[in-house]
């Protein structure tokens, strides 16, 4: 039991890793709960799409002159517009929602290296690693504010409008039926998968980021039977597997981001296992 | 006696197409209609028009005397085709729940459960409360859905062919179901549907709907015409006969 104690207290010592470990909580819970709908409807590769045209976002607020932790609030506008544009493209269109996000997350992604190519010789230089894989244990406290600040506003609309969001997840026409405005719920379910992402781009980096999102839900969807179960579940899930990752990550040394994921993945693999046939 | 669904001279475009023209008849309060007619000759439009799912064009129609869509506490639906997500966590107790509460359920509260319970049963349906929607066979599903669509005691129910794609069992089941539900309360119903038996046994009036209204009356009238029977049941011979007792909307 002690070294238990011992393994998270010697950590939590630090005043990084503690940022690092609010950051990554406040990250995981939004991406749980949020993910529980995205994954429902089909749109689980619209949080990797939106990850992709957060980097076009980033890269255009470091063009205009912004620090990197600034160049969040170009990329917030930015990424809701393009959850914003695939929404548009799947409902005036005959595309499914891979096609339309393909298109949105291939576009920004260029544009995104194009706006830092554009960027004057002599500004100061981009670490698109960091941007990439992220840098948890680089989270700044005004990184760990946004986050927590977004996280907040996320989980605190998902609470006020998740029964009827669910039941037009359920089925869209008998929701319209009994007065739940469909479309509009799927927009706000866009903007707010989109500020999710925004702000775990900035602490798990580009490629790893919708993992929060989708991990957690396809575990707790693997096991529960209620909508409120499976809420419940997924929350422990982004909760535990983002601990977990972390620590382990601290003392063995190697990238919080991606252990995390792996961690998240070990759980979903435990669920398979566990789940009623 | 008033009107449970009323339209007159009712038109509905859908993408640019007019598919509904000059539209007229009217379900009384306790009369089940069934709704008949060849495939694309407007039956379901006619419903989610009334459900306010769709725009009117032109004409009126009214729904417990009211605008479609105003009044959908007091209107029951049981749609065609039942577009769940495999992936939700859909038990038969939240489905039922939530049709009364508008929202999804993250937490059913006993009397809730009860209420969901004695609706079920009036459906012979109470052993499936807790089970999950996607285990269900398509028989067991329309009984869930009939009970769904009765959970806020409606005074208008909309059935939008529940027996397709049931087996004859559950088919002779599902009817006499109906038929017990019908007769058990002052309940308006409007039936779409293919199957004779079901009108036969059923309605106490047919609304035949090519677009326009083409003929109405007591089942009797209306389906012993072969024209109409063979094109609402089989084949799409719309010609009406001379001499048939039909409805011309213009």
């Amino acid at each position: 039991m002690d070294g238990l104690v011992e393994l998270v207290a010697s950590p939590l010592g630090q005043a990084f890793v503690r940022r690092a470990l609010g950051a990554g909580m406040a990250l995981g819970a939004a991406g749980a709960l949020v993910g529980v709908f995205v994954v429902q409807r089909g749109l689980g590769l619209v949080a990797d799409g939106l990850a992709h045209a957060t980097f076009g976002g980033l890269a255009l607020g470091l063009l205009v002159g912004a620090t990197p932790d600034r160049a969040v609030w170009v990329a917030l506008p930015f990424t809701l517009l393009v959850a914003l544009g695939i929404q548009q493209l799947r409902r005036r269109t005959s595309l499914g929602g891979d096609a339309a996000t393909g298109v949105f997350f291939a576009v920004s992604f260029a544009a995104g290296v194009l706006f830092l190519g554009l960027r004057a010789p002599r500004a100061a230089p981009v670490n698109v690693e960091a941007l990439l894989f992220g840098s948890l244990l680089a989270v700044s406290p005004e990184a760990l504010a946004v986050t927590a600040l977004v996280s907040a506003l996320v989980v605190g609309m998902l609470l006020a409008v998740g029964p009827r969001l669910a039941y037009a997840t359920f089925d869209p026409e008998l929701a319209r039926i009994s007065g739940v405005p469909v479309a509009a719920l799927e927009s706000l379910l866009l903007a707010l998968t989109a500020l999710v992402v925004v702000v775990g781009v900035r602490t798990v980096g580009v490629v790893l980021v919708s993992a929060f999102v989708v991990i957690p839900a396809a575990t707790a969807l693997l096991v529960g039977r209620t909508l409120g179960g499976i809420l419940a579940l997924s929350l422990a899930t982004g909760l535990v597997g983002t601990a977990a990752g972390l620590f382990a990550s601290y003392h063995l040394n190697v990238a919080p981001g991606a252990t995390i994921i792996l961690t998240l993945g070990a759980l979903f693999s435990l669920a398979l296992a566990l789940r009623r046939r | 006696m008033s009107a449970a669904l009323a339209a007159r001279e009712l038109s509905v475009d859908l993408g640019g197409r007019r598919v509904l023209e000059g539209v007229s008849f009217e379900v009384a309060e306790g009369e089940l209609a069934a709704l008949c007619g060849p495939n694309g000759g407007g039956k379901t439009t006619l419903l989610r028009a009334a459900l306010g799912l769709v725009e009117v064009a032109g004409g009126t129609l009214e729904v417990l005397g009211a605008r479609p869509g105003t009044r959908a506490a007091a209107v029951g639906y049981l749609p065609q085709t039942k577009p769940a997500s495999s992936a939700f966590p859909a038990r038969v107790v939240d489905a039922i729940v939530a049709a009364r509460r508008g929202a999804w359920p993250l937490v059913v509260s006993a009397r809730e459960r009860e209420l969901a319970r004695s609706v079920l049963a009036r459906v012979s349906g109470e052993r499936l409360l807790d089970s999950l929607l996607r285990g269900l066979s398509g028989g067991e599903l329309q009984r869930v859905y009939l009970a769904r669509a009765l959970a806020s005691d409606p005074k208008l129910l909309l059935l939008d062919e529940p027996t397709a794609g049931v087996d004859e069992q559950g088919r002779v089941e599902f009817l006499e179901l109906l038929q017990g539900i019908a007769e058990g309360c002052d309940l308006a119903a409007v039936l779409v549907t293919h199957s004779e038996d079901a009108v036969r046994r059923l309605a106490s009036r047919v609304v035949y709907l090519d677009r326009t209204v083409r003929a109405w009356g007591p089942p009797a009238e209306v389906l012993d015409r072969q024209w109409a029977a063979s094109s609402a049941f089989s084949g799409h011979d719309h010609a009406p006969p001379a001499g048939a007792r039909y409805y011309e909307s213009d």
